[in-house]
């Protein structure tokens, strides 16, 4: 019984780990920019959206998501409610793309959210340039977006052995 | 074909209307919703605001929190680099002590006499509000670079005051809440502050770049001339958003091939490192060049005055101290001269004295060869006397004696 107990408040625990990493690479940024690198950075959140959108979408509440964009550009300091709505529509990619899926490939998942972010990041630039009046450097933008992309191949595939062997349900991808 | 769209149709209204298990909102709904955030967050909207104000109270102080273990990392990280970098930054440091030093005393006259003009002027602006604030969050994304700092509204902090690290311009405020403020940072592209270039009194806009550099936008007159020196740039004061001389950074010779190119400027302060900063406001000098007035312009020139006589004597002790350094050195090297030529002249009396000794005893061996001669016979041992063996040292005696007494006689 004990032991029952125990799993359970373990798999609680591992249930909440895609939120708690939202909620910290939000309030902290995985961008690198502490290292100093001047053409790096990538956006951490779009691939922790995506993936867990995509192939455990109870795992990620859109609420929570919401909140997480919200606390995004308090921080970044963008006008609020700009990047709930991307992740939101992130989140919305990501569902579509879930419904017309029915053997899922990482390329296929890859490419689909290259053009997802490439959209994303369009709507933000034209948003900000020409509705809010913030000046943006379009070259650093599209290094993140290169990076972003890269990088969900191993994103994707950690978060893929984290829920299959940690969280130990084999219906990761 | 109607089969495809229809099936497109439902995949979005799937993925857009259905609630999935545990979602208590759909996206379309929320999507909506955020878009009524900013549209409304855009009209200035009260009540947005306040949930803003809210927003931004709570999530500085845990960004604070949660960017601990980063900071810690950070932190050590630099620590670490440091003290690799200290022996050579040692080095570098005492050359360049050395070298501001000599500059010290001339650059507090020149800081007088700027005073003293700009009195005249009526341009001498003096601080007036000055906070010193930690910074709470130094999250500069490629697309915005701002911190935030934990003084607000509570502390005084007013909306586009001056922020400063060590008298170098960070920035300037662009958002007051309560208890915080966002600076936005002068590396971020959206800010554009007037700049001077001196040497040669450039006027310029610089815009922000990347985390250490800065790039002049525009440039007052297209047609400038070649300048082949490190450029300072300083705040102008064009405009009235800035107090006017205030350090930025440094354009390097190298860049300074043609002015009128967008240059870079690279700033004096890492904005990385960025730990505690002071929050300024400038404001005129209230009193006027009126009697009271110019009697502080007299003060300014009796201290000008004093400062010069100061500079002068530094100077003629400067002056004194490299005859003197010229001097000892050349006593020195006079000294390492005669000290090696007392050395060479002992030797050579030592060699002399040798001589001399040999001579000696070569004359007195003559001398007694020659009484030899004459005397032998008389110290000579026979058979039947009891005299001395030729060659003892008896012998040599009896004969020496024998040539002293027959020359007494």
């Amino acid at each position: 019984m004990n032991k029952i107990r125990k799993n359970n408040i373990i798999q609680s625990i591992y249930k909440y780990i895609p939120v708690t990493l939202l909620f910290i690479s939000v309030l902290n940024e995985f961008d690198f920019n502490n290292l100093g690198l001047i053409y790096f950075s990538f956006n951490f959140s779009y691939i922790l959206i995506f993936y867990y959108s995509l192939k455990k979408s109870e795992s990620l509440g859109y609420i929570y998501i919401f909140i997480a964009g919200l606390f995004n550009d308090v921080v970044v300091g963008t006008p609020i409610g700009l990047s709930s709505l991307m992740y939101l529509i992130l989140c919305g990619a990501a569902a579509y793309l879930r419904n017309i899926t029915l053997r899922p490939n990482l390329i296929k998942d890859c490419i689909f959210f290259l053009l997802t972010i490439l959209i994303i990041n369009s709507i933000l630039f034209t948003t900000l340039n020409f509705i809010f009046d913030y000046e943006l450097n379009y070259f650093d933008q599209v290094i993140n977006i290169v990076f972003t992309f890269l990088f969900y191949f191993l994103f994707s595939n950690l978060f893929d052995f984290f829920e299959y062997y940690l969280v130990g349900r084999n219906n990761a991808g | 074909m109607e089969t495809s769209r229809d099936d497109f149709v439902i995949a979005i209204r799937s993925a857009l209307l259905k609630k999935g298990t545990q979602q208590r909102f759909s996206l379309l709904g929320l999507i909506f919703f955020s878009i009524t955030f900013l549209i409304l967050s855009s009209l200035n909207f009260k009540f947005i605001n306040y949930i803003k104000i809210g927003i931004n109270e709570v999530v500085y102080r845990s960004s604070f929190i949660v960017s601990g273990p980063e900071n810690f990392i950070k932190n050590n990280y630099i620590k670490a680099q440091n003290h690799w970098n200290l022996y050579e930054e040692n080095k570098k440091n005492i050359d360049e002590l050395i070298y501001l030093r000599g500059k010290d005393l001339s650059q507090k006259i020149i800081t007088l006499e700027n005073i003293k003009y700009k009195k005249l002027i009526d341009d001498y602006f003096v601080g007036d509000n000055e906070t010193v604030a930690k910074v709470l969050i130094d999250k500069q994304s490629p697309f915005l670079r701002s911190i935030v700092i934990n003084k607000g509204s509570k502390n005084n902090i007013e909306l586009g005051m001056i922020v400063l690290d060590e008298g170098y311009l960070v920035g300037k405020v662009v958002e007051v809440n309560f208890f915080t403020s966002r600076v936005l940072l002068i590396s971020d592209i959206n800010s554009k502050i007037p700049v001077s270039l001196q040497p040669g009194d450039i006027q310029a806009i610089m815009s922000g770049k990347d985390k250490q550099k800065g790039i002049l936008q525009y440039v007052r007159d297209k047609n400038l001339k070649e300048i082949n020196e490190d450029m300072q740039v300083l705040t102008s004061g064009s405009g009235g958003m800035f107090k006017s001389g205030i350090p930025i950074g440094k354009i390097y010779t190298d860049q300074n091939i043609s002015i009128n190119k967008n240059k870079v400027v690279n700033f004096h302060r890492d904005f990385d490192q960025l730990k505690y900063v002071k929050v300024v406001s400038f404001s005129k000098e209230k009193n006027f060049l009126d009697f009271k007035s110019e009697d502080d312009a007299q003060k300014v020139e009796s201290k000008i005055e004093e400062s010069n006589q100061q500079q002068e004597t530094l100077r003629i002790l400067l002056e004194q101290k490299k005859i003197a350094d010229e001097i000892r050195v050349k006593i020195q090297k006079e000294n390492d001269f005669l000290r090696n030529e007392r050395v060479r002249l002992k030797n050579k009396i030592l060699d002399q004295k040798k001589i001399n000794q040999q001579n000696k005893i070569q004359t007195e061996e003559m001398k007694f060869l020659q009484m030899n001669l004459y005397y032998g016979h008389k110290c000579k041992k026979r058979a039947l006397n009891n005299l001395y063996k030729v060659g003892s040292a008896e012998y040599r005696k009896c004969v020496l004696n024998k040539a002293l007494k027959e020359k007494n006689e």
